[in-house]
């Protein structure tokens, strides 16, 4: 079971909970189970630019992105870009 | 009870007083993280609607049922893929009239209505205006192409306004199926033509809803009134008011000759007149103006959201002021004497009051 750890604002959305194990081939089919899922993809289905998702602490762009392959052990963690006052 | 809903870029706070509206205490923060553009509860069963927004996460609209305790969020909102737009940001949240159960409306950017059937959890596009065939014309303001102003006239079922800046004010005599343009006599003096049938930069626009053909505008080239339902407007400025630009407005429910604004210099300069918080009320329709200053910090450069005024419905009526300072004014006797409910809080984009007789 792949490991899903959300920030805390995804989180108060998610009705408190921050942290998901759930079964998932790729990142996008995990992130698209989350019960927050419409927050951080768009209306077209497309990842918003300022979430950044780390697989096992790696920048998933730096893997295959949104098609990276989990093979159960992995932790995804996400984190909203850091900006504004 | 009365209930003062204050959007805030960081968060919802509410303040709550008795109807003698002296001391206050406030609720929250409500919605962290989120930015909430416009706050309103719904007379009809007492829920609280958010129009917010997340540089990160993106717009969305957040409802409670319980006073801001929990919320729920909008399972289906965006535009259709052939319209190539994307829901750029939520603005305003406009509960339906009496009788129309869990209809609910939502103006956005890029000049955008949705209407949702079901209390809030799927919204759809309003196809008249996304449409519009003078769509190619309107322009975003500073704030974007924002639908700010969505008004529905009481004694009309299929009457409504939404103000569109830049597009002008819309009319729909169906329901909002179809939208004529409003602008005639307001003007664009930013355009080669200052007089086009859109494209105006409307900042705020009211129905008066004791007389609800008779509509009042703040818009960036002057303060306006209507008493043919948008058909034609009267240019209002001068006669006592130092500038015709502002963004907020605010009426008396119980006189429709009255109106309240707080002009600021101008486009290039968007603070208080005299480093002063002036609000100004007219009583005649807009013939003249008066500045209602007692009560108010004498040295202010302030500045108002265009949701940032509100009046209840209460008698006396009163009225709520919040500054992007953070300072909420309250007045209820009329706009003669203010008291301060509350400072400090995060820059205020919205003040909405709840409190029916």
């Amino acid at each position: 079971m792949a490991v899903v750890l959300l920030p805390g604002m995804l989180a108060a959305e998610a009705g408190g909970q921050q942290r998901f194990e759930l079964d998932a081939e790729t990142v996008e089919e995990a992130l698209r189970s989350l019960p927050i899922s419409n927050l951080i993809f768009d209306e077209r289905g497309e990842l918003r630019r300022l979430v950044n998702v780390y697989v096992d602490g790696v920048d998933m762009r730096d893997r295959d992105g949104l098609g990276t392959a989990l093979s159960g052990s992995e932790t995804l963690r996400l984190v909203g870009a850091i900006a504004g006052g | 009870m009365v209930r003062i809903l204050v959007g805030t870029r960081k968060g919802l706070f509410v303040l709550v007083s008795g109807d003698e509206r002296r001391d206050w205490e406030i609720e929250g923060q409500h919605l962290q993280g989120w930015e909430v553009f416009h706050a309103v509860q719904d007379p009809r069963d007492g829920a609280l609607y958010a129009a917010t927004n997340s540089f990160v996460y993106g717009p969305t609209v957040h409802r409670s049922t319980d006073l801001g305790a929990t919320w729920t969020r909008a399972e289906e909102l965006g535009l259709p893929e052939e319209s190539g737009l994307k829901l750029e940001k939520t603005w305003h949240v406009e509960p339906g009239r009496e009788g129309e159960d869990g209809r609910m409306w939502l103006g956005g950017a890029p000049g955008v209505l949705f209407r949702s059937d079901d209390s809030g959890a799927t919204w759809q596009v309003v196809d008249g205006l996304l449409k519009h065939e003078t769509r190619e014309r309107w322009m975003p303001g500073a704030g974007g192409m924002c639908a700010h102003s969505v008004q529905l006239d009481p004694t009309s079922s299929e009457r409504m306004y939404v103000g569109i800046s830049a597009a002008g004010v819309f009319r729909s005599e169906d329901g909002g199926e179809s939208w004529t343009p409003a602008n005639q006599g307001t003007a664009a003096e930013f355009l080669p033509d200052p007089y086009p049938d859109v494209g105006q930069c409307v900042h705020k626009v009211l129905l008066h809803p004791q007389r609800p053909e008779r509509l009042w505008q703040q818009n960036h080239c002057g303060v306006y009134r209507s008493d043919d339902r948008g058909q034609s407007w009267e240019r209002l400025d001068g006669n006592g008011l130092p500038s015709g630009f502002g963004f907020p407005l605010a009426l008396d429910p119980n006189d429709p000759d009255a109106a309240y604004v707080v002009p600021e210099y101008g486009a290039e300069n968007r603070v208080t007149v005299d480093g002063k918080l002036g609000i100004y009320r007219t009583r005649d329709k807009g013939a003249s103006w008066q500045p209602m200053t007692g009560g108010l910090p004498e040295q202010a450069w302030a500045s108002v959201m265009r949701e940032g005024f509100s009046f209840d419905r209460l008698d006396p009526f009163g009225i709520y002021l919040g500054t992007q300072s953070g300072s909420v004014f309250v007045s209820s006797d009329g706009g003669e004497s203010w008291s301060e409910a509350a400072s400090q809080l995060p820059t205020i984009l919205s003040v909405e009051a709840s409190a029916w007789p």
